[in-house]
Formats: structure tokens, C-alpha cells, sequence
């Protein structure tokens, strides 16, 4: 009987073969409250869960960044904690999203980095002792529909109100934020193709695009 | 999942595959079968001066939960546990510019699993960056979850394979948790014990 590999052999194997889902790719855009119903609808009619209608979701998510300040570049790390207010005990999810790639301007979609996983709900505890500091939070409620592995969610964005969420919660805009997201290994480019392809069936209700933060921090 | 109980057996004037002969056969008299192999190893990783006030990160794996890493983190007055999906490891290579692991301190604690009715024992042959340390012995009692209801089974049952060497009071971990339900933290809380006692001990003279 062979010795149980240890689990970072088992984790380098796993990079080498390429099997880890670490690349999203990524297409955001918005519809106005008075459209979502329209949406909704065409989303039911295009997605997979047709008989059984859309998931509905209700998370709180936190956004930590682990920094320090360093001769030179400052080190900046993005973390992500997001937890269902609707399912008790579901696990929270811990996710780290990286910087946009730069890469070809052709490219249909957004691609970034992105390490996501289940956790226990020490997280939020966890990640506060490490010395990361909590830059802001929301409230996202919404409906999450799939097709193929293509993950499409229409939701509401809320400021954090009371000292508890869920308490006078107050939304951010009169819009729905509508994103359509691929969670795969890295160099599967052909899914932007195909999701290029869905987002042209939701237009003109809603344009999805490919969205530069670095050029949206300009604007404020 | 039941109450683990881990204890370290001097090795005496035995070098570490005598000493895991013995107890293998100790234990396979009993009426134990081996099931497999375990594995539970432990880097640690601290932080960085830029980070202020130093904090330890200790990343544990057990082959008992394959698809788990367990993390503790010591701040000098608490330790948070945290458990997560395997890619975690991806994450504290992200960190690697905040955390840093210090080499010389991998340490594991491998061998072979034996299952005997509801019990499962693992002799546990302990390395510090490949350096032989000691024996662990771990003994699970499955059907029961809190501690104070087993205690006194699993001291019997330790004392029945390991003589003198057996412990007559509870881990010092578990000491004031007696009566809470018992869960895979527990044991990495326990492993980790005595992986830090292991490290500062030093080096044994007989290797093999």
C-alpha cells in the first residue's frame, strides 16, 4: 500500500495538468428596474433551468484587501468573502480575484485570475487577525441562471444600512447589475467566443461588456 | 467522524521503524486490520515586518480529509482556526509577499492506519524538514463525538496496546472542551501540539 501523496504534490500536479478552474472570463452590464421583468423572462426562455425557474440568491459579500507598505510598489491583495443570507448553513466562500489581464484588446471578454472556495465562518475573524482590512460591503440579491457552464446572475446591489445585514438596507441605484461569468482552467479562450455569442441574445435589453475598472477610477 | 486522541510513544533506545514494528504488532495481535497509509503534515508561514505585529500561519493537511486544508492562525493572544477547499494553497502562494514560510520546519507525521471494530489507530512516524523526530500514535473512537463520554474507553483501549506509555489524562487541548462536540479542528489542534514540541526539540541521533 503506496503512502498517501502530500497534498501540495497532489496541488502541483493539479497546475500542471492544467484542471484547476482559476481564469474567470467575464462580461458585465446593467438593465433599468422597470426592465428587469423583461429580462428575467427572455433569461428564463435562453437558460438551462427552464423547468425549474431561476435560483434566487441573497448574499452579503465583504471586500478585504491584505496591504503593505513597501519600498517601492505597495503590496495590495484583493479578498473576498461572500455568505448566503438565505441558507444558514451553507459554507462561506472565500474568493481572491486578480487584476484584469491586459492581453488582446479582440478578446470578447474580461479575463482575471480567481481562486474561489468554500469555508468555514471563522473567515471573516481569520482574515481580520491577518491584517487584512475590510474596504467595503454590500448586500447582492438576485436570480442566478446557467447555460452550459456559462453562469448568468441579474442582481440588486444594497448599501450596508443597520449595524446587521438585512437591516434598512438601502439600494444603490434604480438598476439591476447583470453579469455573465466562466469559471475555467486558463487557456480556454474559445468560452469568450461563446459567450460573446449569448450576450448579442440578451441585446438590446442589456449590453454586456467588458469592463476596465482601471478606466472607471479615472472617471470618479 | 469520532473523538481522536493523539499521544507521542518514546522511542527508547529503538530507531523509529522498530519502534512502528512494535506497536504494528502490538496491535495486529489485537485483531487489527491495516487499511492504508496516512499522512498529516503542517507548514508554517509568518508574516512579514511590513505587517506589523508578527502573526504564524499554520497550514495543515490530513488525509483522513483529503479535500480540506485546515489553517491556524496565531496572533500572540488567540488562534483562529479555518477550514477550506484544497485550492487555499493556491491562495497562500498568492500571499507570498505577506507570508513567508520558514524552511526547516515542514513537518509531517506519516505511516501505517489500522482499523480495529470502532476504533482506527495510526502510528505516525514523525519528520521536521526530513528530520526524524518521534512517534505519534493516533486513536479515533468513531461512534461517539464528545470526549467526556469516551475518554475513559479510549485511555483503557490506549493503555491495552501502548502499557505504560499510555496517557492517563486527557491531550491538554481538549482538557477544557470536554464536553463540546468533537471535530476535524480538534485533531489538527492536537497534531499541531506536538509538531511545535517536536520542532524544538533536538535532532535524534538514530535517523532510520
Amino acid at each position: 500500500m503506496s503512502t498517501p501523496g502530500t497534498a501540495m504534490d497532489s496541488l502541483s500536479a493539479a497546475l500542471k495538468c492544467n484542471i484547476i478552474p482559476n481564469q474567470e472570463y467575464l462580461l458585465q452590464g446593467s438593465v433599468l428596474d422597470q426592465y428587469v421583468e423583461v429580462l428575467l423572462h427572455r433569461l428564463r426562455g435562453l437558460c438551462d433551468n427552464v423547468d425549474s425557474g431561476p435560483e434566487s440568491f441573497h448574499d452579503h459579500e465583504l471586500c478585504f484587501t491584505l496591504r503593505a507598505a513597501n519600498t517601492g510598489a505597495p503590496m495590495v491583495l484583493p479578498l473576498r468573502v461572500r455568505r448566503a443570507l438565505d441558507v444558514n448553513d451553507a459554507p462561506f466562500q472565500l474568493r481572491y480575484v486578480g487584476q484584469q489581464e491586459l492581453g488582446d484588446k479582440n478578446r470578447p471578454t474580461v479575463v482575471r485570475s480567481s481562486i474561489d472556495m468554500a469555508c468555514s465562518s471563522t473567515i471573516v475573524e481569520f482574515l481580520t487577525e491577518l491584517g487584512c482590512r475590510l474596504d467595503f460591503e454590500y448586500i447582492a440579491r438576485g436570480y442566478m441562471f446557467r447555460k452550459g457552464r456559462m453562469k448568468i446572475t441579474v442582481s440588486k446591489i444594497f448599501k450596508m444600512g443597520g449595524n446587521k445585514p438585512g437591516e434598512g438596507v438601502e439600494p444603490i441605484s434604480q438598476s439591476y447589475l447583470v453579469e455573465l461569468s466562466v469559471l475555467a482552467p486558463s487557456g480556454q479562450d474559445a468560452i469568450g467566443e461563446d459567450m460573446r455569442v449569448f450576450a448579442e441574445q440578451l441585446r438590446p435589453l442589456v449590453q454586456l461588456e467588458k469592463i476596465d475598472y482601471k478606466r472607471l477610477g479615472n472617471m470618479m | 467522524m469520532g473523538v481522536t486522541i493523539l499521544t507521542q510513544f518514546p522511542t527508547e533506545n529503538r530507531t523509529g521503524p522498530q519502534t512502528i514494528d512494535v506497536l504494528s504488532k502490538r496491535i495486529m495481535a489485537l485483531g487489527a486490520i491495516q487499511q492504508g497509509q496516512f499522512l498529516v503534515d503542517c507548514e508554517t508561514y509568518t508574516s512579514v515586518q511590513q505587517l506589523g505585529p508578527q502573526r504564524t500561519v499554520h497550514v495543515l493537511h490530513n488525509s483522513e480529509q483529503p479535500a480540506t486544508v485546515f489553517s491556524l492562525l496565531e496572533t500572540g493572544t488567540k488562534t483562529i482556526p479555518l477550514a477550506t477547499d484544497g485550492l487555499f494553497d493556491l491562495l497562500m502562494m498568492k500571499m507570498s509577499s505577506f507570508y513567508t514560510s520558514k524552511k526547516q520546519t515542514k513537518a509531517e507525521s506519516k505511516g501505517p492506519r489500522y482499523e480495529i471494530g470502532d476504533f482506527c489507530v495510526k502510528l505516525g512516524t514523525v519528520t521536521v524538514s526530513s528530520n526524524f523526530k518521534g512517534i505519534l500514535v493516533e486513536v479515533e473512537y468513531r461512534p461517539c463525538v464528545v470526549p467526556a463520554m469516551c475518554w475513559d474507553l479510549l485511555k483503557e483501549f490506549l493503555q491495552g496496546f501502548l502499557g505504560l506509555s499510555g496517557p492517563t489524562n486527557p491531550p491538554a487541548y481538549l482538557q477544557n472542551r470536554m464536553q463540546e462536540i468533537y471535530s476535524p479542528i480538534d485533531t489538527i489542534h492536537q497534531y499541531l501540539e506536538h509538531f511545535t514540541l517536536f520542532r524544538k526539540s533536538p535532532v535524534e541521533a538514530n535517523v532510520n
